[in-house]
């Protein structure tokens, strides 16, 4: 019995089955109704159900399911003080609705048979994009034309010619690094369980003394699932910290050198 | 008993301060790994190369859409800028981590 492996079939996007008409054209393009964009539905949709059905106003012992809401609010709330100062928590809920997305996108595509939304990079690189963009957007009204004092460092006129290139460069690095690093991990992740998950099968279907040696890569694979629910969450906070980080520089030009 | 009911809530209160200022300062969430520290360098570096690359390429291309043949030219000076740049970003990085160990080893 042939076993084909095939841990990079769960990352395809494809439209919904009965759902192959486009939906509408951009430009001659046919646009789908995929398996990621119900996906990015289900996330919003569970997101805002956990966080407005959990909480009630005026209760005076809080629920399981309140005092989780409740602390990711706080959890992001010190996270931008702490990164920007008291200014910075005007961008609370821009902050808070990338946190909240990336992590239920993270959290529902650990759920087997399910999509994971953050494994494809047109997602996060359009979150990225978006990051840098509120960031540029803030600076310049935050600053007016002073703003470009960010890529121009402390260093005599001569080498400031090599220097603004640079740092002009390395400001563009941000959307790239920012949506690869995210992107990556969760890739990685999820096909290393696939690998696994594949191993099993094989082993198991071969028989034998091989089907009893299956339980080892079934062991690794609960550890490994272990490891990406940390990944998982590690990920999405370290998406909003730098988003923090990059908010703190266009608010407070300079600090960082 | 009554009497001693609000020294206990003023202790009470107290922790509660400390508790609070300790959250507040240092502690940003969980250290960062071996492994975060090593894939963070990696992106930083990976992902200069191409935002420098991709702009000398882009650069190239929109000087040739006005008919000047610079091909390879800003395409080999913006890789070589976008390199400087990649290792100004690890620099930059391992400053930042060695300050969050340093504010870590001080809590201590």
């Amino acid at each position: 019995m042939a076993m084909t492996l095939t841990p990079m079939e769960q990352f395809e996007v494809k439209p919904l089955s009965g759902m192959d008409h486009p939906l509408f054209h951009i430009a001659g393009h046919p646009i789908y109704f995929t398996n990621q964009s119900l996906l990015m539905v289900v996330v919003v949709i569970v997101a805002s159900l956990f966080l407005t059905l959990t909480v009630k106003p005026g209760r005076l012992v809080p629920t399981r399911g309140q005092s989780m809401a409740e602390a990711s609010y706080e959890f992001v709330a010190n996270m931008i003080h702490s990164a920007t100062g008291e200014d910075g928590l005007k961008f609370f809920p821009f902050v808070f609705s990338l946190f909240i997305f990336v992590l239920f996108s993270n959290f529902l595509g650990m759920i087997p048979g399910s999509f994971t939304v953050t494994s494809q990079i047109a997602v996060t690189f359009a979150l990225a994009c978006l990051v840098v963009l509120m960031v540029i957007v803030v600076g310049f009204m935050k600053h007016g034309i002073g703003f470009l004092k960010l890529f121009v460092p402390h260093a005599p006129w001569y080498l400031l010619i090599l220097l603004i290139p640079i740092e002009v460069i390395s400001f563009l690095t941000r959307p790239i690094s920012l949506s690869v690093r995210l992107f990556a991990n969760m890739l990685a992740g999820h096909t290393m369980l696939a690998v696994f998950a594949g191993f099993v099968v094989a082993l198991g279907a071969a028989g034998g003394i091989f089907a009893g040696l299956a339980i080892a890569p079934m062991l690794l694979i609960v550890a490994i699932m272990l490891l990406e629910l940390l990944v998982a969450f590690l990920q999405a906070y370290v998406f909003a910290i730098l988003t923090c980080i990059y908010l703190n520089e266009a608010l407070h030009l300079h600090d960082h050198h | 008993m009554t009497s001693r009911e609000p020294d206990r809530l003023r202790e009470l209160g107290q922790k509660l301060d400390d508790v609070q200022r300790r959250n507040a300062s240092g502690s940003k969430g969980p250290p960062p790994s071996q492994l975060g520290i090593a894939g963070r360098f990696a992106t930083e570096l990976v992902a200069s190369l191409i935002a420098g690359g991709g702009l000398g390429w882009g650069l190239d291309w929109l000087c040739g859409h006005f008919g000047f043949h610079t091909r390879p030219v800003f395409l080999i000076v913006f890789f070589v800028l976008g390199a400087a740049a990649g290792i100004r970003n690890v620099m930059r990085a391992a400053n930042e981590i060695n300050a969050k160990m340093a504010s870590k080893d001080l809590e201590k």
